[in-house]
């Protein structure tokens, strides 16, 4: 397995759903409000395809019509998260069971605001996962320049290069299982869930990747991005990247022995966003982290990186470029001081947001010059993949001399 | 009369040798309970993690737990019982020798009624001292980290001003502790606590007049913009979405 290509599925022609296969579509968090569309986009997502859907008690399913082709499956939750807007252990936990008790072959599990999916993109995604031989089928979300650029930035990139995986969302809410890759998941949720930790957060694609199952993406063209109840991104980050730091720490074995490179995406051009965007506080973020927490970056980053932030710093904003090989360096260099502990990792989360938001001035910059986002995070992933020998090595032996 | 100053030096000059010499031995035991358990302490330890690491002690651990532990490199169960095993080890000499120290001296000897208390002590205060700048160092980069993320341009006066708040209350806990200085140390504590305490005060009142004027005006209803503005071209930041 180790060195071996990408696990990428071969989807066979449309040729009906396989028989005997039953297919579990889990709405975790779904309120009274929106039951009705969403079971509606069902209904039509799965015409010709019976299939169990299962919602939480606290919907209230009394008043919802019957459809041909669904049963509704209302349960009590084995496990309760209270994060709505990422699938949490709980989440994954809970359709692992309801797939058990309910002899369900394959899982689907819908994220927030299920109702804006197209009905398309469900049997799509449902269609990719019984006729081909993938375990885990993640959703492609089309999005503007200026959203989800946290996945852009750091987890697209970082999960690509170490695991050498191609889904460009790899915390997607809109996932299809085999039994048996929900069978893994709920085996790694329960590690979290025994310590009361129901909303930590668990990576599927690296999951995936480490246990050599197949993966696939499909398109998800429209959808409402939920989005965190809290505004406070210093903890955000630091809480999803906490969660993606331990993940790639505890799959060291794996990740080291992996040498292949995802092959480049085709990227279509894109129309320059019309209105501008200002990335004044962005900069000043970090112009003002610059003078702050230079001690601190010392601490974790090299000369050379110290050197090309310096340069960063007095660039005049309308040349304002953060090199994507720095960026690389950058993540990596944190990825090494979280697993030696450097310094106390709250400290260090939080000493990478003014260096995340200056990515986020510098991209946003590069897009408004007319280069299209998606090439410029496909090059940022490339750099990733680049320098991976660097983190390697670094991680093999921390206390060689690194200039 | 000079026989007799001559007298009282002499016997002064004894006195002091006669102390020296009573001294002497209870601090060589000290020193010597301490370096021998030390020593064993080093041994155990070094054999301890040989042993560890040949029974692949941190690999079953992890193996053999529900919850998933999470070690440094540098920080591995193996390394933290060697290391605990050493230490304690150290303090053991420590007890010994405080208390060979102690046995050198008749129970109403001055030397021991003076010095005693100042040797056990002074342990205490080196502990508190070393939590207390450890405590200080990082309340001082938890206030920078913070402050830089919510763009306070006095993060760093902000952060000083925390690290020498907590390094004060440990200087004045570490006098305390050694009964040294009295109500003078109480005093300056209380001064100098203060005085940091209002300049932090004075510095956070006076910096956040703008954002405190931002959260007032953002109350006060907003009269239409002039025409000049409204053909300027328009800059937003709120459709950038990190999630």
């Amino acid at each position: 397995m180790a060195s071996s290509p990408i696990n990428t599925v071969s989807t066979k022609p449309d040729t009906g759903a396989p028989a005997g296969a039953t297919v579990l579509i889990h709405l975790s968090t779904v309120s009274p409000e929106i039951l009705e569309p969403t079971l509606s986009n069902l209904a039509v997502a799965f015409v010709d395809q019976p299939a169990l859907v299962a919602i939480p008690e606290s919907a209230n399913l009394n008043s919802t019509r019957t459809f041909d082709s669904l049963r509704l499956l209302p349960y009590a939750p084995a496990a309760a998260s209270k994060t709505q807007w990422v699938h949490t252990a709980a989440d994954y936990l809970n359709t692992y069971k309801l797939a058990q008790e309910n002899n369900a072959t394959t899982c689907i599990l819908l994220g927030a605001e299920p109702q804006t999916l197209q009905p398309e993109s469900i049997r799509h995604l449902a269609r990719t996962m019984l006729d081909s031989s993938a375990d885990l089928v993640v959703s492609h979300y089309h999005l503007g320049a200026r959203e989800g650029l946290v996945n852009s930035a750091i987890l697209y990139p970082l999960t690509r290069a170490l695991f050498c995986a191609r889904p460009r969302f790899p915390l997607a809410m809109d996932v299809a299982l085999s039994f048996r890759m929900a069978e893994r998941l709920a085996t790694a949720a329960q590690r979290f869930t025994a310590t009361n930790q129901e909303d930590a957060l668990l990576w599927p694609v690296s999951e995936a990747a480490t246990a050599g199952y197949s993966i696939g993406e499909v398109s998800v063209p429209s959808r409402a991005i939920p989005q965190p109840a809290t505004q406070d991104l210093n903890a955000l980050l630091s809480q999803i990247l906490a969660s993606l730091f331990a993940d790639i720490d505890s799959r060291a074995s794996f990740w080291q022995r992996m040498r292949t490179t995802v092959p480049p995406r085709t990227i279509a051009a894109a129309p320059t966003p019309a209105e501008q965007l200002d990335v004044t506080p962005m900069l000043d973020a970090f112009h003002l982290a610059y003078k702050n927490l230079h001690e601190i970056w010392a601490l974790v980053l090299p000369p050379h990186t110290l050197l090309g932030l310096k340069r960063l710093s007095v660039m005049p904003q309308e040349a304002f470029r953060l090199a994507d090989n720095l960026w690389a360096r950058i993540v990596y260099d944190f990825v090494l001081a979280y697993r030696l502990r450097t310094i106390n990792r709250g400290h260090l989360l939080g000493a990478l947001t003014p260096l995340y938001l200056a990515w986020v001035a510098s991209h946003l910059i590069l897009v408004q010059s007319g280069v299209p986002p998606e090439q410029h995070i496909e090059e940022v992933a490339q750099a990733f993949e680049a320098d991976k020998p660097y983190l390697v090595s670094r991680w093999r032996w921390p206390d060689r001399f690194n200039p | 009369m000079w026989q007799q100053v001559e007298l009282a030096l002499s016997q002064s000059a004894h006195r002091a040798l006669v102390t020296l010499a009573n001294f002497l031995p209870g601090l060589l035991a000290l020193l010597l309970a301490v370096l021998i358990l030390t020593a064993i302490g080093a041994l155990l330890a070094a054999l301890l993690k040989r042993l560890l690491t040949a029974i692949r002690f941190d690999e079953r651990l992890s193996h053999n737990t529900l919850v998933p532990l999470d070690w440094a490199p540098s920080h591995g169960p193996t390394l933290l019982v060697a290391r605990a095993v050493f230490w304690a080890n150290v303090v053991l000499g420590f007890l010994i020798g405080i208390s060979a120290f102690d046995a050198a001296y008749a129970g109403n000897s001055q030397m021991s009624f003076f010095l005693l208390p100042y040797l056990t002590h002074s342990v205490g205060a080196i502990l508190l001292f070393i939590a207390g700048t450890i405590l200080a160092r990082f309340l001082a980069r938890t206030v920078l980290i913070e402050a830089v993320n919510a763009r306070l341009q006095y993060a760093r006066f902000l952060s000083v001003g925390v690290k020498w708040l907590v390094l004060v209350l440990t200087a004045a806990t570490v006098l305390d502790h050694l009964e040294i200085g009295g109500t003078v140390v109480d005093l300056a504590f209380g001064i100098l606590f203060g005085g940091i305490v209002l300049t932090l005060s004075l510095a956070i009142g006076l910096g956040s007049r703008d954002i405190v004027s931002r959260s007032l005006e953002k109350n006060v209803e907003t009269e239409p913009l002039p025409p000049d503005f409204i053909s300027k071209p328009q800059t937003t930041t709120e459709t950038l979405r990190h999630f």
